[in-house]
């Protein structure tokens, strides 16, 4: 694990937080805590990154909000992917993965490919 | 879709605020207790975990605001909030307000008042259906490298109208003055003498009757008349059978064809008729008769470039066929709309550009109270920025605030420019076309509206960068102290100003050398004291040129007996009046062919016009009174037309045959002397050559009679006008005018420019004036604690004030020295400005620099003697 964790790529902290309320809703911490975990502790989101990200995926309609009890039944507002939200995601996704290939070619060329 | 669920959601926000701001203050807190919980699990003590998650989430308000950043529609709510808060500010410091409004509006006052002046002149659309296409073709002459344009002669008109491809229609008119009678008081009527291509030219037709005909262009059938809108009510009370009556031009019946629309307004000044120009068989052979104005409209699709070419290629067949005539002449196209403001349009666009320069000296110093508020406000900025304001959004709070006074001033701006305009139109010169037209009108507003916002974003974009670039938390444990770096910033503001007033005032100081020297200029003879009065008896009255004689002898004769006048005489046309007539002549014995005969001035004079204008004799001798009907016919010649025509000095005992345009008799005589050169068009144009014939031998209906007065000349209107009168009733006397009147009305554009110039001056060195006191005075303020060190160390009140005036004056003289040079920049701008005197003229760029260092003389004095005042005890105190 790197000693100074490193930010979300930019830009693509919105489909991370897609991609988390695909797997199940979700609350706020939570969502950070599971990006954390998932990226085993590459990718750190505060809450500074968090929340604007929230109100502008809402605003997109893209996620809802809802408030639920907690595993600990504490009041916590969950959030859900939208259908909207899940094409936006599959669409990044797609995206994404086409240009990390391509990345990842480009980086792994010599100059035998030439 | 994503956008409409953005502007929806940001909508349903606006109104949801409350409730989303508690769902959002509540989310967070359970996000805290969630992340303090994780680190309790992990085996933190409570403190720690508390400790380590607030540093984590940074401040909760500053989060919020982060959050609520990413609305659009806080963003709107934030300008009213700006808006609201702005206000509020404004009215806390009424004392910064006013000031800084009253010098806004100075500024965008003067700015609005020229743009008027442009619009109305210069932008506005010609009222005409497609304008654009309507261009003036006028004669060229090539003299010392310049090209001027004149008038040009029947001849040349038809071969152009006849010959070129690239025009839809072509006509030509000139003006022409006579006297309506039969419509009870004998009136003064302004006929436009034009030929049939006027109307499709122009694109408009009568409302009423019909057009002319071809056939009405020849002398004899031309006895018809079209008249304007505003003459059929007035004279006709608009009645529909008006067509086929018969009106008396100068006692000739002219029956009327026609109305024109009541919009339909031609020349741009105006006329009350139109009337066939009626040439008679002898026309081509006036071709060195200039005196046709010829307009034409464009083919479709024709480029101007093309429609010049056509014409050159034209013109340069004439100059073969006629060499003595046309040889020198050349032709130009131009658009009529350019062709009308000629050189008054660069002149305005100076103007413009002087006014640009007064609003940026406003705006500079607006910025430079703002930046000395700024620190006032530091404190204010930073506690703000610590609670989470992002530094756009301060710098967008400021913008508002800037906004708002900049808009205030636009408002407070119409007042003063409409004040402006209204003494434009009353003190402004009458040959600036549609001047009289100006007015605040929806282009204007607009740009006063532009200038307004334009100006906000100068004056406070400044102060806004650099007042909220800070570190928060250091300006907040400080106490307020302006840096060095604000000080300079201000400096380098005030020196702009300066060297900027510096060049506007040597600017209007050049255009008043060039005006005082014309004025001192002589136009050839002496217009002191000297009366003149147009008169026009009906024809019909005075059968021969005797009946006619014996009236102006009879009238001069009465007119001479008055007790207040000193000598009297007739002319015609007058000098400065703006008429002028020209004829073709031969010399005797000459072998020019009639075609191609050269032409000069004519003026029909009696005996004591030359003493009473005081215009010298050189040679010769003058009229007397026996030059009559009967006599040898005489005429005298101009000193320059002497040389001119007579290069060997042997100009007296010649024999001259005046050709003449259609409607005068040849006149023809010889010549008996030599007189000074007369500036008929005015001390900024040459004399024209010219000749002079007697009255008497002349008989003319209309001439310009003008009396030397021992008193005010003006005194002598009444007495006069019922001399004339009782002589024939019928009479037509124009409004008398002195020759003094006249002579300042032929400099009324340069006296325009001027007083534009040098008001906008003044505004600048008020301002800067202005601006210098208030940053003396600021510092003044900051550094009371150091010269109360310094007072209390034993500086006696002398050194202060020195020590404070050093400053001020430092300043103004970088300005100064910035401002010299930039005034060397006049030259090229003020070029066409300036007679007889150079753009970098020593005495008057002296002469400004002296006066605007004694304003920074005074303006640093103020302050630094109320800095000389303070009590060191009460100074130490001081924070």
């Amino acid at each position: 694990m790197p000693q100074k964790p490193n930010s979300v790529v930019q830009g693509t902290l919105d489909m991370l937080i897609l991609k988390t309320l695909a797997l199940e809703p979700m609350h706020g911490y939570g969502i950070g805590l599971r990006i954390e975990q998932i990226s085993k502790g590459v990718f750190q989101v505060n809450a500074g990154s968090l929340f604007p990200a929230f109100r502008r995926l809402q605003r997109q309609g893209l996620i809802n909000g809802e408030w639920r009890a907690t595993e600990n039944n504490r009041r916590a507002k969950y959030y859900l992917l939208t259908d909207a939200g899940r094409k936006q995601l599959k669409a990044e996704a797609r995206e994404w993965q086409a240009q990390s290939a391509a990345i990842a070619r480009i980086l792994e060329a010599t100059s035998g490919q030439l | 879709m994503r956008l409409v669920n953005v502007i929806a959601s940001g909508i349903r926000a606006l109104f949801t605020k409350r409730r989303t701001e508690r769902e959002m203050e509540e989310e967070l807190r359970g996000y805290m207790d969630a992340a303090i919980e994780h680190k309790l699990h992990s085996g933190a003590a409570l403190e720690e975990a508390a400790r380590q998650t607030r540093i984590e989430m940074g401040g909760m308000e500053a989060l919020k605001e982060q959050v609520r950043e990413v609305g659009w529609e806080t963003r709107v709510e934030g300008f009213f909030q700006d808006l609201r808060f702005g206000l509020r500010m404004l009215r806390k410091n009424p004392s910064f307000t006013i000031v800084a409004v009253l010098a806004l509006a100075l500024g965008i006052g003067a700015n609005t008042a020229m743009f008027s002046v442009i619009e109305a002149v210069l932008l506005r659309p010609l009222p005409y259906r497609h304008a654009g296409e309507i261009v003036r073709v006028s004669s060229t002459w090539q003299r010392n490298g310049t090209l001027t344009s004149y008038s040009s002669s029947p001849p040349d008109f038809f071969d152009w109208r006849d010959q070129s491809r690239s025009f839809s229609s072509m006509f030509a008119y000139h003006m022409n003055e006579s006297a309506l009678t039969g419509q009870g008081e004998t009136k003064r009527f302004r006929a436009v003498m034009a030929t049939a291509g006027i109307f499709s030219t122009l694109q408009a037709e009568p409302t009423l009757g019909r057009e002319f005909s071809l056939e009405e262009n020849r002398k004899g059938a031309n006895h018809v008349v079209i008249l304007s809108h505003a003459l059929w009510q007035s004279a006709f009370a608009a009645a529909p059978d008006a067509i086929g009556k018969t009106i008396l031009l100068d006692s000739e019946p002219y029956t009327i064809i026609g109305v024109m629309p009541s919009d339909f307004l031609f020349p741009l000044s105006g006329s009350d008729a139109f009337v066939p120009i009626g040439f008679d068989d002898k026309v081509m052979t006036q071709r060195g008769a200039h005196y046709l104005t010829v307009l034409g409209r464009l083919k479709s699709g024709v480029t101007l470039a093309q429609a010049n070419d056509d014409l050159s290629s034209i013109m340069a067949q004439l100059r073969k066929l006629y060499p003595d005539k046309d040889g020198k002449w050349g032709v130009r196209a131009q658009l009529w709309s350019t062709a009308i403001v000629g050189d008054i349009r660069p002149a305005l666009l100076v103007l413009l550009g002087a006014v640009g320069l007064v609003a940026l000296i406003a705006c500079a110093n607006i910025s430079n109270l703002l930046l000395a508020r700024a620190t006032v406000r530091h404190r204010e900025l930073a506690m703000r920025r610590a609670l989470g304001a992002a530094r756009s959004r301060l710098i967008r709070q400021m913008l508002t605030e800037g906004l708002l006074l900049s808009l205030l001033a636009g408002a407070a701006s119409l007042l003063l420019a409409h004040w402006a305009l209204v003494s434009i139109v009353r003190f402004g010169p009458s040959d600036i076309p549609r001047l009289a037209t100006v007015g605040l009108n929806a282009p204007v507003l607009i740009f006063t509206m532009s200038v307004s916002i334009a100006c906000a974003m100068l004056f406070a974009l400044i102060p806004a960068l650099r007042s909220s670039a800070f570190d928060a938390a250091g300006l907040l444990r400080s106490s307020i102290s302006p840096t060095r770096e604000a000080g300079r910033l201000r400096g380098a503001l005030l020196v702009a100003e300066v060297a900027l007033s510096m060049m506007l005032l040597a600017g209007a100081g050049l255009l008043v050398r060039s005006f005082v020297g014309l004025s001192a200029l002589s136009p050839g003879f002496d217009p002191k004291s000297v009366l003149t009065m147009t008169i026009s008896v009906p024809d019909a009255h005075y059968k021969t040129s005797a009946a006619l004689q014996t009236y102006w002898d009879q009238t001069l004769t009465q007119l001479r007996a008055l007790p207040a006048v000193a000598s009297v005489a007739a002319v015609t046309p007058l000098p400065l009046s703006g008429d002028d007539f020209s004829s073709s002549f031969n010399i005797e014995g000459g072998t020019v062919p009639e075609k191609d005969e050269p032409s000069a001035e004519l003026r029909t004079a009696t005996p004591d016009y030359f003493r009473s204008l005081a215009i010298p004799l050189r040679q010769g001798r003058v009229f007397t009174e026996s030059d009559r009907l009967g006599a040898a016919r005489v005429l005298l010649i101009s000193e320059s037309a002497a040389r001119l025509f007579f290069p060997a000095g042997d100009a007296i005992g010649q024999k001259i045959h005046l050709g003449a345009r259609g409607g005068y008799e040849k006149n023809q005589g010889e010549i008996v002397g030599v007189v000074g050169d007369v500036r008929h068009f005015g001390v900024d144009a040459p004399a024209p050559p010219t000749f002079y014939a007697p009255l008497a031998q002349s008989g003319l209906d209309s001439v310009t009679i003008v009396m030397r007065a021992y008193g005010t000349p003006v005194a002598l209107t009444q007495p006069a006008r019922k001399i004339v009168q009782a002589i024939d009733r019928d009479a037509l006397v124009d409004e008398p005018v002195s020759m003094e009147t006249l002579f300042s009305a032929s400099l009324g554009q340069r006296r325009f420019y001027m007083m534009l110039l040098g008001g906008f001056a003044v505004l600048a060195l008020v301002l800067a004036a202005v601006g210098l006191y208030g940053v003396i005075s600021y510092s003044v303020a900051q550094r009371t604690q150091e010269v109360g060190i310094r007072v209390a160390l034993g500086a006696s009140a002398r050194e202060v004030v020195a020590l404070v005036m050093r400053q001020g004056l430092r300043l103004a003289a970088a300005g100064l020295a910035i401002g010299l040079v930039l005034s060397f920049l006049l030259k090229s701008v003020l070029k066409g400005l300036l007679v007889g005197v150079s753009a970098a003229d020593p005495a008057t760029l002296a002469i400004t620099a002296l006066l605007l260092l004694l304003v920074a003389v005074i303006a640093s004095y103020l302050p630094a003697r109320r800095a000389a005042r303070v009590d060191p005890m009460v100074a130490l105190r001081f924070d």
